[in-house]
């Protein structure tokens, strides 16, 4: 029945492979090129059939006819190229990628991209050195029967309001006097539990007015609607503030309070990364010795131990530390400990894999010689075997603490600690200075560590 | 005097590598052992110091069992032998100085030799032996740095640190070309001449001519001749090496 020189009839070839994809070939006695037909065609058909974009049908309609004239082919006794269905799929394959990435170039916009570039070609790390002058007056809000007098003065400057009291929405004539002539000064409200309002347009600009000559000023303000959403009971008196505050420069720079942060965020992370790569550290060692196939073929059971290690360590690998870190945040709390757990996780998998090739490329032959010289197990350990593995170790840590101090970067992102907390609220804000200044930090951390780090591992090994 | 009664060794895979082999070593010999690759002369030298445990048979070192020593027995037979390996078996990333010292471990103190600490004793034994074989100046350089012929006379170094009465040689010129064979085979001659009895496992006939006082030869884990060089002729070396074989001189190469 299947001898190989019998011709089948061409036309039932033709017709089977119309039928069904592949049944032309099979009757030809072609199985393994009847089934990659079928499931080739049946592949390219459920992509577009699940895209629905009606261009792309052109595609398994091609590998259909294709496959018909393949099986009357194959009939008379001719093989044929498979080059014509495969490019029709890889076409139809990155045509649909390609539209469904939504590739658009049209899309991209100068105008924003000015937008976020130019506040970033200024990052907020310093400032000038200033020095600040400043007076508040009391205001009651609402007005009880006898307000205390609005005035205040400290060290020589005066700051009074009429009337003595007001209610929300009210207007209020401030004055302080004995400031630093022409220069400007910022007004803004203060509740009695310390919340800054802004007294500017709609209350959401500072309200800025200059000192005359005299070092005095006068305007007149609206107490802020929201002056009393916090208050436990609206009808009650309390005293508000209204500050007035001066800064000029002093000659110099300091750094700025984002800067503050970025340096404080720079060091969480680089400490981040150093405990999660010294943690696992610990944990990989033991691990990698499961996981060295030269020490755990001896026989089944170890064997055994040895796959089941190795697959934990390849499915935990997968995961990405940021992942991980999602949970983490969750089970430990917010916080760089999340991240120093999740970077663990991820390094001892990375670690124990690379220990573990080292160890299964340990020279055997050094470890016999110091045998034969009369040591002891121990001695043949630190004399044989300690030296061949100590500095592709270290170079694997310091390689890994490399990779942990750039991921530790992003890690913050989900609320693991480090500088990608403070960055994920600038750009939350729109900080884009504040921004700016994180990536200048992380990208000058991590070109310095991996200068350093890529030295010392050419040292080492 | 070294006597070998009745040696066997079978693989845990199944591989039969000696199969009853005797022999006797006098001091002062140097035995030369011949054979194909595969013969079983890897496995006989590292049965005399027990780096692979026989099967069967004993051995016997100036009368005491090598074979029946308890572990720490062994470690004191162990450093009575000092041992040359085809590949070196220095350990690459360290210094000359420390492969050389570690042939001292049999002797050191346990504790101190863990932490890399050596008597000045031992350091300036170990530059004495480096001098003997020429190489006094390499001594802080790292193994890895070293000529494959440098690298052996490391290996030599280190087995005369244990101040051996017998030197196991595993194919000692083997990885190298044929003039630093000779430079190296002297050194073991040498050392021979004073004294140490040498068991060495060689391939070139005409090295076995020029250093050997004795030959035993082995295929397929059997002694098939034991006698002096000389008496090796066409139909023994035929015997020996199989119909095939054609002898390749050192120096022709």
């Amino acid at each position: 029945m299947t001898d190989n020189t019998t011709r089948r009839s061409p036309f039932l070839s033709g017709l089977f492979s119309a039928i069904v994809p592949g049944a032309g070939q099979l009757y030809n006695g072609q199985r393994y090129r009847a089934t990659a037909i079928l499931v080739g065609a049946l592949v390219v058909l459920g992509m577009v059939v699940w895209y629905g974009e009606p261009f792309w049908y052109i595609s398994p309609v091609i590998i259909w006819l294709w496959n018909i004239w393949d099986a009357v082919s194959l009939s008379a006794g001719r093989t044929r190229s498979i080059l014509a269905p495969v490019l029709f799929s890889l076409l139809a394959t990155y045509g649909i990628g390609w539209q469904v990435v939504q590739i658009n170039f049209k899309s991209a916009s100068i105008e924003r991209a000015v937008q976020i570039v130019r506040p970033m070609l200024r990052p907020d790390f310093v400032t000038l050195r200033t020095e600040k002058n400043s007076i508040w007056v009391p205001v009651q809000v609402p007005c009880a029967p006898n307000p205390p007098k609005a005035e205040n003065e400290i060290n020589g400057i005066k700051a009074f309001a009429t009337p003595n009291c007001a209610s929300v929405g009210e207007t209020v004539i401030v004055s302080a006097s004995g400031l630093w002539p022409d220069t400007e000064t910022q007004v803004w409200w203060q509740t009695p539990i310390g919340d800054p309002k802004m007294l500017g347009e709609n209350e959401a600009a500072m309200l800025v007015i200059k000192t005359d000559s005299s070092g005095s000023l006068t305007t007149t303000i609206r107490v802020p609607s929201t002056a009393l959403a916090a208050a436990p009971d609206p009808t009650l008196p309390f005293q508000h503030r209204v500050y007035f505050e001066q800064f000029r420069p002093i000659g110099g720079f300091v750094i700025s309070s984002n800067g503050r942060y970025v340096l404080q965020g720079m060091t969480e992370t680089l400490a981040l990364a150093l405990m999660a790569t010294t943690l696992s550290i610990f944990l990989a060692i033991p691990i990698s010795f499961l996981a060295a196939r030269n020490l755990m073929s001896a026989n089944p059971l170890t064997f055994g131990i040895y796959v089941v290690v190795r697959t934990i360590l390849n499915i935990v690998r997968s995961i990405e530390p940021l992942i991980v870190a999602i949970i983490f945040v969750v089970i430990v709390g917010l916080g760089p400990f999340a991240g120093v757990i999740a970077l663990a996780i991820h390094s001892v998998a990375a670690l124990a894999k690379l220990y573990s090739e080292v160890i299964e490329g340990i020279d055997p032959g050094p470890i016999e010689a110091v045998r034969a010289t009369g040591a002891t197990w121990v001695q043949t350990v630190r004399y044989g075997v300690v030296p061949q593995i100590v500095p592709p170790f270290t170079a694997f840590t310091i390689y890994r603490w490399d990779i942990n101090v750039r991921s530790s970067t992003i890690i913050g992102f989900v609320g693991g600690g480090g500088i990608g907390f403070f960055l994920i609220q600038w750009i939350q804000i729109n900080d884009l200075r504040a921004v700016s200044a994180a990536f200048i930090a992380i990208a000058v951390v991590v070109i310095v560590l991996d200068t350093i780090s890529a030295k010392v591992r050419e040292r080492l090994v | 005097m070294l006597r070998v009664e009745h040696l066997s060794k079978t693989y845990p895979n199944g591989t039969r590598a000696l199969t009853d082999v005797s022999f006797e070593v006098a001091d002062g010999e140097f035995l030369v052992v011949i054979g194909l690759s595969g013969s079983g002369k890897s496995t006989l030298l590292r049965c005399i110091n027990r780096l692979i445990d026989p099967t069967e048979g004993k051995i016997f070192w100036d009368n005491i069992d090598i074979t029946a020593a308890t572990p720490a027995d062994l470690r004191h037979i162990r450093r009575n032998i000092g041992m040359v390996f085809q590949q070196f078996n220095l350990v690459k990333r360290s210094s000359v100085m420390t492969n050389v010292l570690s042939g001292r471990l049999g002797y050191a103190n346990p504790w101190l030799s863990l932490l890399g600490i050596w008597p000045d004793e031992d350091k300036k034994r170990a530059i004495k032996a480096l001098e003997r074989v020429g190489i006094a100046d390499k001594a802080y350089n790292r193994a890895d740095a070293l000529s494959g012929g440098q690298q052996q006379r490391v290996g030599i170094a280190r087995a005369l640190m244990q101040e051996p009465k017998l030197i196991l040689a595993d194919e000692p010129v083997a990885s190298l070309d044929p003039v630093l064979s000779h430079s190296i085979l002297q050194y073991l001659e040498q050392l021979n001449k004073e004294g140490i009895t040498v068991i060495c496992s060689l391939h070139f006939l005409d090295l076995v001519h020029r250093y050997a006082t004795r030959v035993i030869a082995l295929k397929d884990g059997i002694k098939v001749f034991e006698g002096s060089a000389r008496e090796i002729d066409r139909a023994k070396f035929k015997e020996i090496y199989g119909e095939e074989a054609q002898e390749v001189r050192a120096t022709a190469l």
